[in-house]
């Protein structure tokens, strides 16, 4: 049976241990991402206009912003899933679009987890070698299905059934299990699109000390909209609007002092629970 | 009361579309039954085609199921392996434009009468390239005409297979050739046999194209190569029915008929089961 726990913050330092306690995940390597004027336009409008920034090489970047601001197009860029972008953006100062195996390499250097889990119908030991390709997905030990299960955080509740269909878990269990997918791929920078939205506290907290345990060895970027999130994850943050960087600093720093009026509004908003104003 | 009176008005309007083909089929069951023995599906063929006093005995409708069944075959294995390329690349490559460009050409193409794609094969497969009234050209005029239909069947099918899906294994470094076959095939695979049958059933409907560039009447049995010509049950039953003088004609065509709507209707109700899983699955 579950242990209770009185707050989020005991119940995430619980689990922070226990990641902590387990060998780290070997990954291709930290990678540096840097996006340089980036344009993103789609049906005549501009979704990231002349975007500059540079991801830290580990721990944890948020990304907030209004809904429209462009952070998962950002995502989807980086990942190489949009192509239709201009500008540049370079991982490990090698220009994406260049990338030296092509851009399924690039994907795969580059992890992107959506906000809606996606499992594959097919079990939870396939689902976690699914990225896997030809000999590599026959061959998969089963001790790489067992670190990238441990490392989302998802091994304790699935390592008696790994062979039942991935599509019975729970939303939360499916979104680790989409995390645990990414990582047996061994990508060298982790994006996540909102991962917990619609998520209940328990499985949102699961899946943030999962990633505080990932941050410690490559680049994760999390796109949210949740403020609270951004302070527990830690890390540096950004604010976008418009589809431009307004603000760049440590997270608390960014959340307890912003600096640009759009990001104090955009607070406001996001903390105030009245309805706004009709005009 | 209004309600009652428009559910009233609705079945009246809907009456005739299940009546009239149900009287239909009552009515070929009636006229084509009694004709159906054993040398009925018989191998022996008849040499001399107008001598209606044999007819009805000693002529079987073997080498017409056959024929039909060979043409529909070969229709079909041109046609799918083309309709699947040219989805797939829809699905993969082509941009908005070209996509929707694609489907508004691939519906044209459908609403063609399949009279002109016979005319068409005549004057190329038969006249031109000299193939003369042949197997091959009735297959390609038939594989013409089910290419549009199997086409966009499979591009419905693979745009029914949640994006969300596709991104996730393209995210994760998937190729195009490993995302097709983890994750496309599964989702989509009970759909495009569901097309096949139902473009099977089509070519089995199929009269006048193949009249012009694939059948004769009588004196085959089995096709030697792809250039000899077939016989096929739709085009038995047209010259029976053109020709006939004598009751026992009409009743062999009555009967041809019931076997060839039997085979359609065979492959219409797998096709219909199988969407019916598919959609259950989705």
């Amino acid at each position: 049976m579950n242990k209770p726990y009185p707050n989020m913050q005991l119940a995430t330092a619980h689990v922070i241990d226990k990641i902590a306690n387990q060998p780290k995940l070997k990954t291709c390597g930290k990678a540096r991402v840097e996006v340089n004027n980036l344009n993103l336009k789609r049906g005549g409008r501009l979704i990231l206009n002349k975007l500059n920034l540079t991801l830290a090489d580990n721990g944890i970047t948020s990304i907030i912003g209004p809904s429209g601001a462009g952070k998962s197009s950002l995502l989807r860029c980086i990942n190489g899933l949009d192509k239709d972008w201009k500008g540049k953006i370079s991982v490990d100062g090698i220009a994406s679009k260049h990338w030296p195996k092509g851009e399924d390499a690039l994907r795969q250097h580059i992890g992107l987890i959506g906000q809606k889990p996606t499992v594959f119908p097919c079990s939870i030991t396939d689902n976690v070698v699914f990225g896997l390709r030809g000999k590599k997905r026959k061959q998969a030990s089963s001790g790489l299905i067992e670190y990238c299960l441990k490392q989302a955080a998802l091994w304790d509740e699935v390592c008696d059934r790994l062979a039942h269909n991935a599509q019975t878990l729970s939303l939360g269990q499916q979104q680790r299990l989409c995390i645990a997918r990414a990582l047996a791929v061994k990508p060298a920078v982790l994006l996540l699109d909102e991962p917990t939205a619609s998520l209940d506290p328990r499985s949102k907290n699961k899946i943030e000390a999962s990633l505080h345990g990932l941050g410690e060895n490559m680049p994760v970027v999390v796109v949210t909209h949740d403020l609270e999130q951004v302070r527990r994850l830690g890390g540096n943050a950004l604010f976008m609007c418009d589809g431009m960087l307004i603000e760049q600093a440590e997270s608390t720093t960014l959340l307890d002092t912003p600096q640009r009026l759009e990001t104090r509004e955009f607070f406001q908003w996001s903390t105030c629970d009245c309805p706004p104003e009709d005009e | 009361m209004i309600n009652r009176a428009s559910k009233f008005a609705l079945c009246l309007l809907a009456l005739p579309a299940l009546v009239v083909p149900a009287l239909c089929l009552a009515y070929l069951l009636m006229r084509g039954l009694p004709g159906l023995d054993s040398s009925f599906f018989g191998l022996s063929t008849l040499e001399q085609s107008r001598d209606t006093a044999s007819l009805s005995n000693q002529h079987g409708i073997f080498p017409q199921i056959m024929g039909s069944v060979l043409l529909s075959a070969l229709a079909c294995s041109i046609a799918m392996p083309l309709a699947l390329g040219l989805s797939l690349h829809n699905q993969l490559y082509a941009g908005r434009r070209s996509q929707s460009l694609m489907v508004h050409v691939l519906t044209t193409f459908q609403s063609i009468p399949p009279l002109v794609y016979g005319l068409c094969g005549l004057v190329v497969f038969v006249h031109l390239l000299q193939w003369g009234i042949s197997l091959a050209a009735g297959a390609i005029v038939l594989a013409m005409i089910v290419l549009p239909v199997l086409t966009l069947n499979t591009i419905h099918a693979l745009e029914r297979i949640p994006t969300a899906l596709t991104d996730s294994a393209r995210s994760l470094g998937m190729s195009a050739g490993q995302i097709i076959w983890h994750v496309w095939r599964p989702k989509a695979w009970r759909s495009l046999l569901t097309g096949l049958f139902l473009a099977i059933a089509r070519t089995l409907s199929e009269t006048a194209p193949i009249l012009f560039t694939a059948t004769v009447f009588s004196g085959v049995i089995w096709p030697d190569s792809l250039l000899s010509p077939v016989t096929s049950l739709q085009t038995h039953i047209f010259y029976l029915a053109q020709e006939a003088v004598d009751e026992r004609i009409l009743a062999h065509a009555w009967s041809s008929a019931l076997i060839l709507v039997t085979l359609v209707v065979m492959f219409s109700v797998i096709a219909h089961f199988l969407n019916r899983h598919s959609s259950g699955n989705e």
